[in-house]
């Protein structure tokens, strides 16, 4: 299917990879402003993203110079140790040789090249492309590549059965206030009832989506009931900075009291849906809340409240008369958080706690 | 804005087939007849208008657009034998950066100069590299930068060949504002049957051969000269065969009103 909607291309992909590789710079290899929006979000979480410029007369006579000349500037104003240089559209077209230019710079520090493009297909396609060129680059082993590539390809095909990637164009939607939601999951609790949270959040997300495991216990203390919170935070599982993610936030919990069960990592979302279910369903809740990405658990019914990030699946999910709230612009907040940000939700259900 | 009225031809045909030799024969013989004729060479080795300037090199378009040169017509436009006006896209050094996206940097530099409007020529030919590789080299017949197109062939398959994508090309294009083919144009290699096969080819490709230059030495005599076979050898045969060509395309290509581009 052809994809119309904004979503990330392969070049926006391969970028958030490299951050998770702990990359120092990005170099996009193509006209200034490519890729800005993501590009800002990636400075604000510590990579330094460049373009080279390039511009029309690059585009004819070939692009290796200005190139070279942004690598060297790079080395010489961040001192990074590791540098990507990531292809677009533009310098994909007319064939430049990166990894030339990498070698007549030859910066003092590890340089590698994706050879990726936007028109490269799924969105998944750049982030592995990302991985086999840290491969080679020896940034990462051969075991964790296989791992990467087999869940970024769950994911595409998550995406493409139940998410939006499968969907014609939907207008995004703000969606009902979080009122309702909380005042719902407070009444379950009051009432003796068990609530089980399941937490399916993509890598970052997870610094938003935790906060709902702060706000239910501190309810669940305060008015009763049972709780049961599941999340994809096991801290031996991704690449570095995911590591990292889940240690941050893992940590912080406990510092708070929170009890929780760990299934799987922060990067098998797409995988762990099952896996949750089937621990969900043995506790047997009175309400299941689904946080971070719920088209990832099999089977969404109606009596559950989901609880997402992103504005179109909201609309996704209210479309298909399931029960949902969004947390918009959760994105831009957890961009290099190192602690847990407030949730709507959350806040919601501490206002109504008092 | 004035509008001139204008013939805008462009030749095409696999590489190496004798495209530059001949349409700068052609400029010539229409310069000759007092013609003003401005011959615009779509190649990156510019080497289109050698003939016309006994050797010298014209300046590329874009050498003088690069670094963001901004460059006057007097810097792009050489003037040759007879009066002609020789222009040389230019393009990178092979194996970089993109010569099709040149070519259309460099109609477009010539466009923003006025330079139809400045030299008002009456012909205006362009030679075009190759094959229709890509969308920069289909520019002469887009836009209504060129309106007739023709297609140097030999009796050769590969040659045969190149003629058959090119024509298919110019096809895909038509409607307004695009050109149209024009015929072939048989330069001789001498290969058996030549004349034959170049004409079973044109019928196959429901087209006409409008010309028959024959295989001669006297064009390279000329070219070690630096000179056409017009300025070379005026009273050759050879000589009197292009500017026979030259009336075949005048008769054949029809004037279009416009700048740079027609209408
Ligand atoms: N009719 C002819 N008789 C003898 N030699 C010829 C004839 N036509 C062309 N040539 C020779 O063939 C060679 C190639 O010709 P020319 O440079 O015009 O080809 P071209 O199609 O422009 O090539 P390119 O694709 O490389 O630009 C030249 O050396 C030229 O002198
Ligand atoms: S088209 Fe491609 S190269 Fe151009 S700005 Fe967009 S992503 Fe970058
Ligand atoms: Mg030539």
């Amino acid at each position: 299917m052809r994809i119309i909607h904004p979503r990330p291309n392969p070049i926006v992909a391969a970028m958030y990879t490299l951050r998770d590789l702990n990359v120092d710079v990005i170099v996009v290899h193509g006209p200034a402003g490519c890729c800005f929006m993501a590009s800002r979000m990636l400075e604000e979480a510590g990579v330094r993203v460049v373009t080279s410029g390039l511009k029309e007369d690059d585009l004819i006579f070939g692009g290796m110079k200005p190139l070279v000349e942004t690598l060297q500037m790079v080395y010489e104003k961040f001192k990074p140790k590791v540098v990507a240089v990531i292809g677009t559209c533009s310098s994909m077209i007319i064939g430049e040789d990166m990894d030339a230019a990498i070698r007549q710079a030859a910066l003092g520090c590890t340089v590698f090249s994706v050879n990726c493009h936007g028109c490269t297909g799924d969105n998944t396609t750049g982030a592995i492309l990302a991985i086999e060129s840290a491969n080679k680059a020896g940034l990462l082993s051969d075991e964790e590549r296989e791992r990467q590539t087999f869940l970024m390809n769950a994911a595409t095909s998550m995406e493409k059965r139940v998410g939006m990637a499968g969907r014609e164009y939907l207008s995004p939607t703000r969606g009902p206030t979080k009122l309702a939601a909380a005042k719902r999951i407070l009444d379950v609790l009051r009432s003796g009832g068990k609530v089980c949270c399941v937490m399916l959040a993509k890598k970052e997300l997870a610094f938003r989506f935790a906060d709902m495991f702060l706000a239910l216990s501190q309810a669940r203390d305060r008015l009763g009931g049972d709780l049961l919170l599941l999340g994809n935070l096991d801290t031996g599982l991704g690449l570095p900075r995911i590591r990292g993610y889940a240690e941050a936030i893992t940590s912080e919990l406990k510092e708070n009291g929170v009890e929780f069960e760990a299934v799987g990592g922060l990067d098998e979302y797409a995988l762990l849906g099952s896996r949750m279910k089937e621990r969900a369903e043995t506790y047997g809740p009175d309400l299941l809340v689904i946080i971070g990405i719920p088209h990832a658990y099999p089977e969404l019914s109606a009596g559950q409240l989901l609880v997402t990030d992103q504005p179109r699946q909201l609309a996704n999910y209210l479309s298909m008369g399931l029960d949902a709230v969004g947390e918009i612009a959760s994105h831009s907040m957890v961009m290099g958080a190192k602690s847990i940000v407030p949730l709507e939700t959350g806040d919601t259900i501490r206002e109504l706690l008092g | 804005m004035l509008f001139s009225v204008v013939r805008r031809i462009a030749i095409y045909g696999k590489g190496g087939i004798g495209k530059s030799t001949t349409s700068s024969n052609i400029t010539a013989a229409l310069c000759e007849r007092g013609l003003r004729v401005m011959q615009v060479g779509c190649d990156p080795k510019s080497d289109s208008t050698r003939l016309l300037l006994n050797g010298r090199r014209a300046p590329t378009v874009l050498d003088s657009i690069r670094d963001g040169g901004s460059p006057s017509l007097d810097d792009i436009v050489s003037t040759g034998f007879g009066g002609s006006l020789c222009v040389e896209c230019g393009g990178p050094k092979p194996g970089t950066g993109c010569a099709g996206r040149g070519i259309i940097a460099a109609f477009e530099t010539l466009e923003r100069l006025g330079a139809v409007d400045r030299y008002r020529p009456d012909v205006m030919i362009y030679d075009v590299l190759g094959d229709v590789v890509c969308g920069g080299f289909a520019m002469p017949i887009r836009n209504g930068y060129a309106n007739d197109i023709f297609v140097v062939t030999s009796g050769e398959m590969m040659s045969l060949y190149a003629a058959g994508n090119i024509v298919s090309a110019v096809r895909s294009f038509s409607g307004s504002g695009y050109a149209r083919f024009g015929g072939l144009i048989l330069n001789s290699r001498n290969v058996k049957d030549e004349g034959r096969k170049v004409q079973e080819a044109a019928e196959e490709l429901d087209t006409e051969v409008i010309s028959v230059i024959p295989r001669s030495d006297t064009v390279q005599e000329c070219e070690s000269k630096s000179m056409t076979v017009v300025e070379g050898a005026p009273d050759s045969e050879q000589a009197a065969l292009y500017r026979e060509l030259a009336s075949v395309l005048l008769s054949r290509s029809k004037d279009v009103a416009g700048g740079l581009k027609g209408f």
